[in-house]
């Protein structure tokens, strides 16, 4: 880092290669849609090369910084465009599953498949439309594996207020996989019915 | 530990048992052991966790040249980098070493110059005529204590 503070560029380009994944799949799991993600991520590094100075390693680590610089750019796009972006991502998903679901062979396998699409389809919408908050706190703690005081710093929160967040995102989430776990047993117990 | 405890530990810190807090592990174990519904919500929260590992992230091709290629705007240095730069610069102290020892003999110019200019509250007790006349006595060596004044 002190080395891109010189303005070193292959330094640069190594911590590149070292963070884009992370942000990349933060900013991809925030906003839901490519275009915008490939923006943000761009920015995000030009942010480093320019603010370089003023990452303080006794306050964060630079994935932390990074993170956040992330996190601000998502949630200013957020505020803007609103969650208009993710839906029409979502409509789009929706649409290719059910053309490519129906080349598929087999009635039983186009059955299983449209289902399990159907629920991750679901799954996906329920996630999109969660606040920003919420969002952000279980991306940070359960995909990029922040702790919670980490994920908290990145948000600029108290660490109560993103446990906060993240209780509610999850039991928000957790409703959907019980409704979806209690189709499914019924479906299984009327096909058992259906066998004897 | 009860079930509402054990459903908010599960929230904060995920179903696997090794990501807990030390002090909670062992309350929470004996409760899935004791408790059916204990082991029911752990089980709906390994499910959540199985639906959220399966989310894809796209490949995002070409990003990193991308990112790589973009245009980065020179950096400019702070005062005190810059500074730092012409004091020791990075090619080699040698023929530049007048740099860092006329930085090192400003501390010493700047008193001298300071000292000459201001007294610090001393003051002569005497008058510039007496101290002259004292001064000039002396020079000449003279016996003043027959003087008349």
């Amino acid at each position: 880092m002190q080395a891109v503070c010189r303005g070193d560029q292959s330094a640069y380009q190594a911590l590149v290669r070292e963070h884009l994944k992370s942000i990349s799949h933060y900013a991809y799991r925030l906003l839901g849609n490519q275009k915008d993600t490939e923006d943000i991520t761009q920015e995000v590094f030009l942010k480093l090369w320019v603010n370089a100075e003023k990452w303080q390693p006794q306050k964060a680590k630079l994935s932390t910084w990074l993170h956040r610089i992330a996190h601000n750019l998502c949630v200013d796009y957020l505020r803007k465009h609103g969650n208009t972006q993710i839906r029409d991502d979502l409509d789009n998903d929706n649409n290719d599953s059910q053309q490519s679901s129906a080349t598929t062979a087999g009635q039983q396998d186009f059955e299983d498949g449209s289902e399990a699409r159907a629920q991750e389809q679901r799954f996906r919408r329920a996630l999109a439309q969660l606040p920003e908050s919420q969002r952000s706190a279980l991306m940070l703690c359960h995909y990029s594996g922040f702790s919670n005081k980490e994920a908290a710093a990145i948000m600029n929160v108290s660490v109560k207020a993103l446990e906060s967040a993240m209780a509610r995102a999850k039991r928000t989430l957790r409703k959907i996989v019980n409704e979806d776990n209690s189709e499914e047993q019924t479906d299984q117990s009327a096909w058992q019915e259906s066998l004897s | 530990m009860t079930e509402d405890e054990f459903s908010k530990l599960l929230d904060l810190h995920g179903s696997v048992p090794d990501s807990w807090p030390s002090t909670q592990q062992e309350p929470a174990r004996r409760l899935l052991e004791l408790s059916a519904e204990a082991r029911d919500l752990q089980q709906l929260h390994q499910r959540l966790e199985t639906r959220l590992d399966r989310l894809q992230v796209p490949a995002f091709e070409g990003l990193e040249a991308r990112v790589l290629n973009q245009a980065l705007p020179p950096r400019s240095p702070g005062f005190v980098d810059r500074l730092l730069a012409w004091l020791v610069p990075a090619e080699g102290i040698g023929p530049q070493l007048w740099r860092p020892a006329v930085a090192a003999c400003l501390p010493l110019v700047f008193g001298v110059v300071l000292g000459n200019y201001f007294s610090f509250g001393i003051v002569p007790d005497s008058s510039d005529v007496d101290f002259w006349e004292d001064e000039l006595a002396m020079v000449a060596l003279v016996d003043v204590s027959d003087s008349e004044f």
